[in-house]
């Protein structure tokens, strides 16, 4: 608070007395006002990198059609999610596209159905039979995932279904010489018996232990197949079924027009997933997650009913696909009840996150591409694609595309910490509270007014104070000025005001609580004999009360 | 159809099977983390005991001990993977049980990578002799077989009884929570449990390939047993596990005799969904003092 250097105030209205010696009295130096405010404003905190806050884009709301909506025909959905509002500042009428994901799929489709275009044509056999394979194989993963995902049933036999129903309609179609068109809905009818069979238990078992109950089942199907004779224990599957594509295609278009069909298979299966994941029952076993479950009982949610629905509806599709399955390839393969099957397609569904359908699709984009188009790594690329299950599982909570929530999490945690660490704040409005103010003013003015307490505190020095101490009125220095014009115009924690005892013997310190009725309160026990005292002892408080705040 | 053979060989695989189950049954209870990794160390930990008999020597003890230390090395890498990182983590029975599928597919890939797809034979460590125990011609690999896994099994439950490392693994069993606070650390008792349920199938390894081989992907097969076993005894309970593996074993024995051999799965899938329809935990497992996560 001392100055090192003594710097003397001359008073400037002594000129008017150019007869007598100017007064003199020590003063500070001169500091300005625009080194407190740099300091202040200088950005201090240690930042970590941690991204940008959500931003949206504000459309421009329209005017004319306020509430105009367009709204999918037979429901009452809209095609995107908008939210209106008025910009506070503005009163200008806003748009808000809350839930862009309509958007990124319409662009995925235009992708995926103008894909083949840009297939080199050296790899075109390899790709296109892999794109074929993972409109399938994305299907069965959507039917799976509302099993696992929506309805909560930790099931490892679809594919067992799925390869029951391929069986099954191979072996009808090569006894019975049916059409191509019939098999997926025969399939759909195995898949539904199945559904029947397997699902039956799922209402006494819990989680792992109808987990492990399925992969037992899977195994079987396994060794059944491989074992009896009539499903081609000899060739190694039981081939010969009728396909869809028209006998006169050469080998480019019958890729391009299976490739299609299997696309079809998949917005089929998209739409399976859309109608029961957003609809009722999706909503009800919502309600109903795990470990809340008697909660949603008691409170009269029939989750069982609408799992054991959500089961038998996925199997009938998963037999549909798997009769789709025959018709695509002409026949079923063992391989589709193997361990790894079970494996790779758990894998595609961990990658995506597992309980949405687009996790669903992008898993088995990524696992597809590994398994059918990167072949020369050999057994190194099951070994890549499980490396990437692992990694998923270990470091991420929902796969890839929980990866935005997730991370939203861990900021939220940086920022609350960094939060807790900074205990100080003098005054000034933390973040969380300047949102939350509907006045900003308020956030500016707290802020200027602790930068004014932080200059001020500055200037309080011994030789201030001494210049007070001898002339408490009167023609003040710079730096008394500007205190003594703060603690006139500021709000102050304590109205004080000097009390006459006795006109020219007696004063007293008091302060005022501001309640109409209540009496002054005495601040000090002290009396002052003259009224000059009086004011450098107010001085004093107020100082203390400024280097207090 | 000669019964007293098929009986002694159902009464084998039940001690090998056994021995598998109760290894899935001790991680599942003690750590909450269902070991789909087991076939993973079962073909490990062969093609450890192989690599033994070949580099080191073709002595029985050597095979077993071998096989029985690669199984306790495979078990602390699906400790290290699996369990340690995730176990505080949310949705960790789930996520563990994936990350065991992930490291059974890695693991088994690259055992087909490194060993290729043939199959290996161990050498016979129990000589080729026969013995007549009631009239009933036993081998000597399937004596030897279920006698050391019944004595094996039994010393370690003799352990798990007695010893304070078998004292701390029982009290994760019964509440992980309440262990951890009376100063039983999670993580280190998780080495001992994986380590010793490696151990156990890297046993059921060594004494399978006496009948089978070792090969990449033959340890799916037991596993599946296991877990059955497992699955009908209790998870949880190791005498649920020996009445599972009986149970499983005369099943497997009365099928492949009155209806033949490929009706075995198909009978012993309705079995199990029979025993879990009417007692949902298995037939030692209790459902209120069922682990929770």
């Amino acid at each position: 608070m001392t100055e090192a250097v003594e710097q003397v105030w001359i008073d400037p209205t002594d000129c008017h007395y150019p007869e007598y010696p100017a007064r003199e009295a020590p003063t500070n130096a001169h500091l300005s006002h625009q080194v407190t405010w740099n300091e202040t404003r200088a950005f201090k905190p240690r930042m970590h990198p941690v991204g940008r806050l959500r931003y949206y884009y504000k459309w421009p709301g329209h005017g004319g059609r306020l509430w105009w909506r367009k709204r999918y025909w037979p429901t009452r959905r809209r095609f995107l999610q908008i939210r209106g509002e008025y910009n506070p500042k503005t009163m200008r009428r806003e748009k808000t596209i809350v839930d862009k994901r309509p958007i990124w799929w319409t662009l995925a489709f235009i992708a995926l159905v103008l894909a083949p275009a840009i297939v080199p044509a050296a790899g075109w056999n390899t790709v296109m039979s892999a794109a074929a394979v993972f409109g399938i194989y994305s299907a069965i993963n959507l039917c799976w995932m509302l099993i696992i995902g929506t309805a909560g049933i930790f099931s490892l036999a679809s594919y067992a279904v799925v390869g029951a129903a391929a069986y099954g309609t191979t072996y009808l179609a090569i006894q019975f010489g049916l059409p191509f068109w019939l098999l997926p809905l025969l399939g759909a009818l195995i898949g539904f018996a199945f559904g029947l069979i397997i699902g039956l238990p799922a209402m006494r078992l819990d989680g792992f232990y109808y987990a492990l109950l399925t992969l037992g089942v899977v195994e079987l199907c396994r060794v059944y197949v491989v074992q009896s004779r009539e499903f081609g224990s000899a060739t190694g599957g039981l081939y010969g079924a009728p396909s869809y594509l028209p006998a006169s295609l050469g080998q480019m278009p019958r890729l391009l027009f299976s490739y299609y069909a299997a696309l079809a298979l998949m917005v089929f299966a998209l739409f399976v997933y859309r109608f029961i994941d957003g609809k009722r029952l999706g909503r009800v076993l919502r309600m109903a997650p795990e470990k809340r479950e008697a909660f949603a009982q008691a409170c009269g949610v029939d989750f069982i009913r609408a799992r054991i629905m959500v089961f038998l509806i996925s199997s009938t599709a998963l037999g549909f696909i798997g009769g789709f399955y025959a018709t695509h390839f002409g026949g079923a393969s063992p391989n589709l009840f193997s361990f790894d099957t079970v494996l790779l397609s758990l894998a595609m569904l961990v990658i995506g996150g597992i309980g949405r359908s687009e996790g669903a699709v992008a898993g088995t984009a990524i696992v597809v591409f590994i398994d059918r188009v990167l072949i020369d790594l050999g057994p190194l690329r099951y070994m890549l694609i499980g490396a990437i299950m692992l990694g998923v599982v270990l470091f991420l909570r929902e796969g890839l595309f929980g990866i935005k929530r997730q991370f939203r999490t861990w900021r939220d945690k940086k920022k609350s910490e960094r939060r807790a660490t900074r205990a100080e704040k003098g005054g000034e409005m933390l973040p969380e509270e300047a949102t939350e103010t509907e006045d900003k003013d308020q956030i500016f003015f707290r802020r200027f007014d602790k930068m004014q307490r932080d200059f001020l505190k500055r200037l309080v020095t011994d030789t201030v104070i001494e210049e007070h101490r001898t002339r408490p009125l009167g023609q003040h220095s710079e730096a008394l000025e500007r205190l003594l014009i703060y603690f006139r115009r500021q709000g102050q924690v304590d109205k004080y005001a000097i009390m006459v005892l006795e006109e020219f013997k007696a004063y007293r310190i008091v302060a005022l609580s501001g309640h109409r009725g209540t009496a002054p309160r005495v601040v000090e026990d002290r009396n002052y004999a003259t009224p000059d005292e009086a004011y450098h002892a107010l001085f004093l408080r107020r100082v203390q009360d400024l280097l207090e705040s | 159809m000669n019964w007293s053979f098929v009986l002694s060989n159902a009464i084998t695989l039940a001690c090998i099977y056994g021995t598998l189950a109760i290894g899935i049954s001790l991680t599942w209870s003690s750590l909450g983390l269902v070991n789909m990794a087991f076939g993973f160390i079962f073909a490990f930990s062969g093609y450890g005991a192989w690599l033994a008999s070949v580099n080191i020597a073709p002595q029985p003890a050597v095979v077993m001990v071998a096989g029985i230390l690669t199984g306790a090395l495979g078990g602390l890498i699906v400790c290290l993977l699996a369990f340690i990182p995730i176990h505080d983590k949310p949705n960790f029975p789930l996520r563990a049980l994936i990350a065991t599928l992930a490291i059974s597919l890695i693991g088994n890939q690259a055992l087909l990578w490194y060993f290729g797809p043939r199959a290996k034979s161990l050498p016979r460590l129990f000589g080729s002799w026969n013995a007549d125990i009631f009239g009933v011609v036993v081998t000597s690999d399937k004596l030897g077989a279920s006698l050391s896994a019944v004595v094996l099994l039994t010393l370690i439950l003799l352990w798990m009884r007695s010893s304070r490392r078998g004292l701390e693994i029982r009290a994760m069993m019964m509440n992980p929570h309440a262990a951890s606070i009376v100063g039983i650390g999670v993580r280190r008792t998780g080495f001992y449990v994986m380590a010793l349920t490696g151990s156990l199938a890297g046993l059921a390894s060594v004494l399978l390939a006496q009948t089978y081989y070792v090969a990449p992907f033959s340890g799916i097969t037991p596993m599946v047993k296991g877990l059955s076993i497992a699955l009908v005894g209790g998870l949880g309970s190791v005498p649920g596990a020996v009445i599972g593996a009986v149970i499983i074993g005369l099943n497997e024995a009365l099928t492949s005799t009155l209806l033949g051999g490929q009706y075995v799965l198909i009978t012993q899938f309705l079995l199990i969904i029979l025993v879990l329809l009417v007692r949902p935990r298995g037939i030692a497992g209790l459902l209120d003092k069922a682990r929770e996560a």
